[in-house]
């Protein structure tokens, strides 16, 4: 389990890095925290010609919180993890961090670099869909934003064009009050999820839901969302029975993959289960301090 | 062949080295460095047998290319005891409790628990929380927790030595 | 006794904890190459055609061996042709014309570094002809299915049968008669280290080296020998720390077989360090068994007469030496376990598959342990009966004359101390009650419980492989004891030495034991296994060691000029009885000894070394090791997953060496077992892919998924001599029965047989109906 050869280039810049993506184009792949990338090249199921080290990028590890929470793409899971900035703005996203391998994965492990690998069973496309949120991406070309909905194309891949690097990402400031809830179901702790449903739910001053977003992990080949059981919910009184026919209606459409690890027909039924629970924490949280 | 310079400083040692891109930081450690303390054992990031300190943060060392730890500071589990030979306490705390049997998982978690007393002392259950990178196939995981339990208290009852 | 009992920190830890250990990797030798195996992608294929011409002229290649290369320069492999009734086919050390399961060695590539030989993997060419896979026990008695091997009819390659006492009496005797068929599927025992090996043929010398991660080294050196056709006094193994093994290690593997046979081709020492893709998917599996049934009951729970078909797949070859055909005969005798019944009927087959072969994996024959103690379980349900009062009921109590219908003399056994105290400890009522108001809440609240009984060393009379140590008393009083055991994790260099310093009268840190070099231990095919080490190398280091010392005494006695019956070791000092200040060190008796021998009176035996074959005479107690587990779980009903909430074990080994190792040594076992059930499984598909090549498919439990483990000893007192008892295998044996009849338990309320024995949350889910199967 080695890697194939590679040219290796550290860029020094961000304009160096889109720069080596121009020059390489399609033979060229970026490596950030490495977590995802190394053990494929190591078990040969990917190769590249010219890896791009933007490691050394420090200007992609700035969090700041002006009108949105925005996160350079390089920061590590630990760093996002720990900031208050991130924990005050989206508490979803600090729960969901901690779900992300272990401990000395979220320290190499980047949020940019999750997003690019954009693996279904993973928890941050997952949470930027739930955030509404949105990645800015640069290549010698310029720079571009792409909305989560038009991020994750399918399996492993994105809408990112093979010369842009996804320099960081931006989510919603928190609103006061919404409650969320991150559940997800792998058989040890630290593993991918066989499924997962990360929630933000908020009610308006006449107690009924006037928001609410439901993402789900490994039912799909790329994140979704919940759209159907979103709706249903809008206009509700928030309520255990509502949970559970919302949570009913959030799967019926999914035919989710088959694996090791579970059939589809039980992680549809985990994932029902799962987007009640989170349902119900989440609604337990609304009003509560992030 | 397409190879780069490395500089390292490695348990307080500075080393160079002269790697192929491809190489990863533990094969770079045991091979060019000739440091085997630290072991492979899976190459894809699961096991934590090969888990190092890079710049204070445990890392896994089959996840990253030594080209990567250009500059950085490492350390290994040949740079916990003191240079007298003393065991560190967490080393004395695993001898203590029985904290291993093969050995062969034992340096990754020595280093997983390492960075985990830098920042204090942990509840039995977050503590297995932190250890559940690592796997162990001799014990059953008791006698590394109580070890590592064990080490959280000589290090904060001897403020002298627990820093180190 | 100073050290025998205690639980004294392990002479192996300083170099382990300071990163001084001496795994196989850590080897390096001067010119040393890499290896790399390039393996079949098929389960069953033919091999048309392969072109190694770009992988030899990649540079930094030395060598690329097919199969046809090793097999022109090694012996066919035919493992136990003599074992009755057994067709053992023959085999090479690669595939030659022929692949017989996804990860069938088919070259080898050599080269400066793993890097370039993986490289050149890429460029070997090799065309396949692919042919209908033999997968399941089905496939493998279908007569219309290809034969794995054109020398063997068919794919049944082992069949044992018989019958103890009157089976049909037992039946027509019967109340009832309970059918099951229970089902295991395949676990690997995945050491933390994987295989390897730097083999080292010397062209000057024509020795051969072998540095071998081995429980067996004399056994590695007498296989690769005999394989290589190599002089056996020209080869020599040496083997380090080895990081697990769990008998996967005991064995000798084509592997190592194909790696010496290129070493004496390139007249260069290559290393072969395998990774964990091709561990997982290439060095062995086991536990891929069933048992069907039939139990013949009265009503008021007493078990009257069993039948029995067993089905071990066994994978495409032979394991070399420890064939699956040595399994059946044990799970048949071991099958009644401690309970007594009058009939018994058996069959077992042992059948081949393109899959990967079976070694031992802790407890080899762990099926009879699930399957009996699943079995009271599912009589006491059916019958309405709580699982302790059917135990009750059938149970020998250990007296002398106690035999099982399969003839194992059980007297001594102290089963039912276990069970009754493990009800105890645990709180069994109380259990029971926690379990009532659960189930009132809907929750799934089970409690399971399982006696095992473990043949180390057995009852006298099946006593048969006797083991020698070699002790030298050096010129410094120290002690060197040379064992034919293979340590890879239990400590034997602490435990032998606390048994050899109590023997001589030293004190610990005077001893030595030294492992791993096979010319300087003594001969044993067998190493490390089988639970032997506690009383085999044991007693022979013991007995070993009182013959040196014996010669020690005689030498203390000439020169101090006091009859040796009234001399005494204490603490590295000879000590004459009476006259404390008369006491010489041993390191004056053995210096003198070793150096003005002709100092001594004439015929004064000098030679302060033995060597000692221990054959069991002098072992006291029953024999068997065995106790009780018990296991609540509570089960998640909406998504299966089964959250072990307490784990008792009462175990009885007889005397303890060292406390901390043998609970190590148990709770080890018990996550094993706890694995095999809950979280691994090496998974084929109905092709015969292998589907669970990474750690992320193959699920290793961490230290969040096995519970804390509470233990307690019976250490049954010895009546005469030796009595250490093998405790390394009764963890895994016992713990899948424990916690499956847990789940069981916690599943009755919705009418739940558990009959097979991985029970994933997904698999929990279909069983209870809330998922479709």
């Amino acid at each position: 389990m080695k890697p194939s050869a590679f040219e290796y280039h550290l860029a020094a810049s961000t304009n160096e890095a889109v720069d080596l993506l121009a020059e390489h184009e399609g033979d060229a792949k970026v490596i950030a925290g490495g977590q995802s990338l190394v053990p494929l090249l190591a078990l040969r199921l990917a190769r590249v010609d010219h890896l791009v080290d933007v490691n050394r990028l420090n200007d992609l590890g700035e969090i700041s919180a002006n009108g949105r929470l925005r996160i350079g793409a390089l920061t590590r899971h630990r760093t996002a993890e720990r900031s208050t900035l991130v924990r005050q703005h989206s508490p979803l996203l600090a729960d969901a961090l901690t779900y992300i391998g272990h401990t000395a994965i979220r320290n190499r492990g980047t949020l940019g670099g999750s997003l690019a690998h954009a693996d279904p069973a993973a928890e941050l496309p997952a949470t930027l869909l739930a955030l509404d949120g949105e990645v800015e991406v640069r290549s010698a070309r310029g720079t571009r934003t792409i909305a989560a909905g038009d991020l994750f194309t399918g399996f492993l891949s994105t809408s990112l064009e093979p010369d842009e690097l996804l320099t960081g990402l931006s989510v919603p400031l928190w609103k006061p009050g919404a409650g969320w809830s991150v559940q997800e179901f792998a058989r040890r702790s630290g593993d991918f999820a066989i499924s997962g449903a990360l929630t933000v739910l908020s009610v308006g001053a006449d107690g009924l839901i006037d928001e609410a977003r439901i993402a789900l992990i490994g039912v799909a080949p790329t994140a979704v969302r919940a759209t159907l059981a979103e709706q249903a919910l809008v206009g509700q009184h928030p309520a255990e029975a509502l949970w559970s026919s919302v949570s009913d209606a959030a799967v019926a459409d999914l035919e989710p993959p088959s694996d090791l690890h579970g059939s589809s027909a039980y992680r549809k039924k985990l994932t029902s289960t799962l987007v009640r629970r989170s349902l119900a924490e989440a609604a337990s949280r609304i009003g509560a301090a992030a | 062949m397409n190879r780069h310079p490395v500089h390292v400083k490695i348990n307080g040692v500075d080393r160079d080295g002269y790697v192929e891109a491809r190489k990863t930081l533990v094969d770079f450690i045991r091979e060019d460095l000739e440091l085997t303390g630290t072991h492979v054992g899976c190459e894809h990031g699961v096991c934590g047998a090969c888990t190092v300190l890079v710049d204070g943060q445990a890392v896994r060392s089959c996840l990253m290319f030594a080209v990567q730890a250009e500059g950085c500071e490492i350390r290994t589990i040949e740079g916990m005891a003191g240079p007298d030979g003393e065991l560190h306490p967490l080393q004395a705390a695993f001898r203590d409790n029985h904290s291993f049997q093969c050995g062969f998982c034992t340096p990754g978690f020595m280093m997983t628990a390492a960075s985990l007393l830098e920042e204090g002392p942990l509840s039995e259950d977050a503590l297995r929380h932190e250890l559940s990178g690592n796997l162990c196939r001799c014990t059953g995981y008791q006698s590394i927790v109580a070890g590592v339990m064990d080490a959280f208290e000589r290090v904060s009852d001897s403020t002298g030595e627990g820093g180190r | 006794m100073r050290f025998v009992g205690e639980s004294v920190t392990r002479v192996e830890d300083r170099r382990i904890l300071t990163g001084r250990g001496h795994y196989i990797d850590d080897v390096r030798l001067p010119g040393m190459l890499h290896a790399a195996f390039l393996r079949s992608p098929f389960a069953h294929a033919r091999i048309t055609r392969m072109d190694t011409t770009e992988a030899r002229n990649l540079p930094g290649v030395v060598a690329v061996l097919t199969g046809a290369d090793i097999e022109a320069v090694t012996v066919p492999i035919q493992v136990m042709p003599q074992f009755p009734d057994f067709n053992s086919p023959v085999y090479q050390a690669m595939a030659t014309d022929r692949v017989r399961f996804v990860g069938d060695p088919v070259a080898i590539v050599v080269a400066q570094s793993r890097y370039v030989a993986e490289d050149a993997l890429e460029l070997i060419n090799v065309e396949y002809d692919p042919m209908r896979p033999v997968v399941s026990f089905e496939d493998a008695q279908d007569p219309n299915c290809p034969r794995i091997f054109d020398d063997i009819e068919g794919n049944v390659l082992y069949r044992s049968n018989s019958t103890h006492g009157d089976v049909d009496a037992a039946f027509a005797a019967a109340d009832t008669v309970i059918h099951e068929t229970f089902r295991q599927s395949r676990q690997a025992n995945v050491p933390m280290e994987t295989r390897g090996a730097v083999a080292d043929f010397d062209p000057g010398s024509g020795d051969l080296t072998y540095y071998a991660a081995t429980q067996s080294p004399q056994g590695c050196r007498f296989q690769l020998a005999t394989y290589l056709n190599h002089p056996i006094d020209r080869v020599r193994v040496l083997s380090g720390d080895v990081g697990g093994g769990f008998g996967l290690k005991g064995p000798v593997h084509r592997e190592d077989i194909s790696l010496a046979a290129a070493s004496r081709i390139v007249g260069r020492p290559i290393k072969w360090i395998e990774d964990r893709n091709e561990h997982l998917q290439a060095s062995g599996h086991a536990r891929d068994e069933q048992i069907e049934v039939e139990a013949a009951v009265t009503s008021d729970g007493r078990l009257l007469g069993l039948k029995a078909r067993l089905l071990i797949d066994q994978g495409a070859f032979p394991c070399l030496p420890y064939a699956a055909v040595l399994f059946p005969n044990m799970i048949r005798d071991l099958l009644p376990g401690p309970y007594r019944f009058g009939a018994m009927s058996f069959e077992g087959l042992v059948l081949a598959t393109n899959k990967c072969w079976n070694p031992p994996y802790r407890g080899p024959w762990e099926i009879e342990t699930w399957v009996r103690e699943r079995l009271m379980d599912v009589i006491a349900h059916r019958l309405g009966m709580d699982p302790a009062d059917i135990r009750r009921a059938n149970m020998f109590d250990g007296d002398e004359e106690d035999r099982s219908i399969t003839g194992q003399h059980l007297a001594g056994i102290t089963s039912r101390q276990s069970l009754e105290r493990a009800l105890d400890l645990a709180g069994y009522s109380a259990i029971r009650a926690a379990q009532e108001l659960a189930r009132r809440e809907e929750r799934l609240l089970g409690v399971g419980f399982a006696t095992f009984l473990e043949a180390a060393p057995g009852p006298k009379e099946n006593r048969v492989i006797p083991e020698d140590a070699r002790v030298r008393l050096e010129s410094n009083g120290h002690l060197l004891v040379m064992t034919p055991q293979g340590p890879h994790g239990q400590g034997h260099e602490t435990t032998l030495a606390q048994i050899a310093a109590d023997a001589m009268g030293l004190p610990l840190d005077h001893v030595r034991v030294v492992h791993g070099d096979t010319r300087q231990t003594p001969m044993n095919l067998i190493g490390t296994g089988g639970s032997r080490a506690s009383t085999w190398a044991s007693g022979s280091v013991m007995v070993t060691t009182r013959k040196v010392r014996e010669k020690a005494l005689g030498v203390a006695a000439a020169m101090m000029e006091i009859d040796a019956s009234d001399l005494d070791i204490v603490d590295g000092m000879v000590v004459p009885a009476g006259a404390p200040s008369k006491a010489m060190p041993l390191s004056a008796i053995a210096m003198t000894a070793y150096l003005a021998p002709e100092t001594l009176p004439p015929g004064t035996d000098h030679h302060l070394e033995a060597q000692e074959t221990f054959t069991g005479d002098g072992v006291g107690g029953s024999g068997w090791s065995g106790g009780t587990h018990l296991c609540v779980v509570e089960i998640d009903r909406e998504t299966g997953r089964v959250e072990i909430v307490r784990y008792v074990v009462v175990e009885d080994c007889g005397q303890i060496i060292n406390p901390a190792i043998v609970e190590g040594q148990i709770r080890g076992g018990v996550a094993q077992g706890i694995a095999g059930v809950l979280y691994e499984k090496a998974a084929y598909d109905a092709e015969g892919q292998f589907l669970a090549g990474t750690f992320m498919d193959y699920l290793l439990p961490t230290a969040t998924e096995i519970p804390s483990i509470e233990i307690d000893h019976l250490e049954s007192v010895p009546v005469e001599g030796l009595d250490i008892r093998g405790v390394g295998e009764g963890g895994a044996l016992v713990a899948p029965a424990a916690l499956t009849n847990a789940i069981e338990d916690a599943l009755v309320p919705l009418g739940v047989t558990i009959n097979e024995q991985y029970l994933p949350p997904s698999r929990i889910m279909e069983l209870t109906r809330m998922v479709p199967a």
